[in-house]
């Protein structure tokens, strides 16, 4: 007395019972956060989705369902070769999805959506691109300033280090680089203007006032004029041409974390489901025994799949 | 098996076409910039549930399945369900009003300059 059912075929659906849970707790989660977060969630054009890319993976996966379905319903009709050629389809799909996965992971990092790295507010944003300049100034000036410059290494300053630079080509980029840098991480520390000098700004304050605070257009205003888009000549060596724009974007870092947990998790369960895929093409010739590692494989796979048909609305169009 | 897989290859390609149909439409959901959110999420929510039900039903073979099916998927569905339910009250719809409070720390931290309201960020 049993299930009607093979010991292996329950197995998975046993598992797939737990994976179940496992990705709702993700995906229910998100919902609430995404609710509780109102209007303030991230918008499309902030986050750099890529609805395309979500799209045609979205129709990727599907073609693979349908052709291990296909491999499933010939290995039961004992057409072995057919069953072998929809499972190399299938493997050559999770490839193609992964592929434009990566290419979406590029993109987000490119864009710096990065958990745990974003500007939730104007103050943190404007902290970010001091910081991005400082990191770029010193990147530039330690490709042409002897190492010497940077020593000793717990107390190495940009103008310093600029000083040392002994090629005349590079001479003048560099103190402009050590100077922009230095000069934007003072004001962004003082929380003063860049219409106004620390040195009147000091005096302003024994005076009795409070010196016009810096704000996020100045801050975004600035690191355009460092970046030299389309500029005739590079003042700065092109040393801030891969600064991003600094901008809030509040919430971002709950939907990176929220991205790259389900997409990671998503992604990692493809690779198994490769990896079922690949055991059985390596067999040099395919039989009835691997009838339900197929058929099994095929309902893990049929999962991932219908993962992703939650995942692509959810972090794509709504 | 417990079932008769012959027969079914016809089914599996209408599954097929109705699951790209329906992906179409998503994306057409997307495209045509539906205003309302709520009407957005009601429509491409429906199709996924729809898609899932293709999915499970015909690709997973669920249709052809015996009644083992529900006793083993039925605690997994209320768990997975309940997950969300719980956290809702307190966290999806909170009865404070603190939407951004990482907004309130600009303004509130002294000396820090808070230049700008939570909503003129979107």
């Amino acid at each position: 007395m049993g299930l009607p059912i093979p010991n292996s075929k329950l197995g998975m659906w046993l598992f797939l019972g737990t994976e179940i849970m496992f990705f709702t707790a993700f995906i229910g989660t998100y919902i609430v956060f995404r609710l509780s977060c109102g209007p303030l969630w991230p918008t499309q054009e902030e986050t750099h989705i890529n609805i395309l890319a979500g799209g045609i993976n979205t129709f990727v996966l599907i073609v693979s369902s349908y052709s291990v379905v296909v491999a499933h319903e010939a290995m039961h009709a004992k057409n072995f070769a057919k069953a072998k050629k929809f499972l190399w389809v299938t493997l050559l799909l999770s490839f193609v999805f992964l592929g434009i996965k990566s290419v979406e992971y590029y993109g987000k990092y490119t864009h710096g959506i990065l958990p745990g790295t974003i500007p939730e507010n104007t103050t943190q944003a404007m902290s970010k691109a001091s910081n991005d300049i400082e990191a770029a100034a010193d990147a530039y000036l330690r490709s042409v300033a002897p190492a010497e410059a940077f020593e000793p290494k717990n107390d190495p300053t940009l103008i310093k280090a600029a000083s040392a630079v002994t090629e005349e080509t590079s001479k003048a980029s560099a103190m402009a680089v050590a100077t922009a840098a230095t000069e934007l991480k003072e004001h962004v520390r003082e929380n003063v203007s860049l219409e106004v000098s620390l040195a009147d700004a000091a005096q302003m304050r024994t005076e009795g006032k409070v010196p016009p605070a810096l704000t996020i257009e100045e801050v975004q205003a600035r690191v355009d004029v460092l970046q030299e888009e389309g500029a005739e000549t590079e003042k700065y060596g092109g040393a801030f041409g891969g600064v991003l724009d600094p901008h809030p974007m509040t919430y971002g870092n709950l939907f990176a974390s929220a991205y790259f947990l389900m997409t990671g998790f998503h992604a990692v369960h493809v690779i198994v489901g490769m990896i079922l895929f690949w055991l059985v093409l390596k067999q040099p010739k395919l039989d009835e025994n691997w009838s339900d590692w197929v058929e099994n494989s095929g309902l893990y796979w049929h999962f991932v799949d219908l993962v992703w048909i939650f995942l692509f609305p959810l972090l794509y169009i709504i | 098996m417990a079932h008769d897989e012959k027969g079914h290859a016809g089914p599996y390609f209408m599954v097929f076409i109705a699951l790209c149909v329906c992906t179409a439409l998503s994306a057409a959901a997307d495209m045509i910039q539906i205003n309302n959110k709520l009407v957005l999420i009601v429509v491409v929510m429906s199709i996924a549930v729809a898609k899932a039900l293709f999915v499970l039903t015909y690709f997973m073979h669920l249709k052809f399945e015996g009644n083992w099916k529900l006793v083993l998927l039925a605690p997994t569905a209320i768990l997975a369900i309940g997950l969300p339910l719980a956290l809702t009250p307190d966290i999806g719809v909170s009865y404070y009003d603190n939407l951004a409070p990482q907004a309130d720390y600009t303004e509130h931290s002294p000396g820090v300059a808070a230049t700008e309201s939570p909503e003129s960020d979107h």
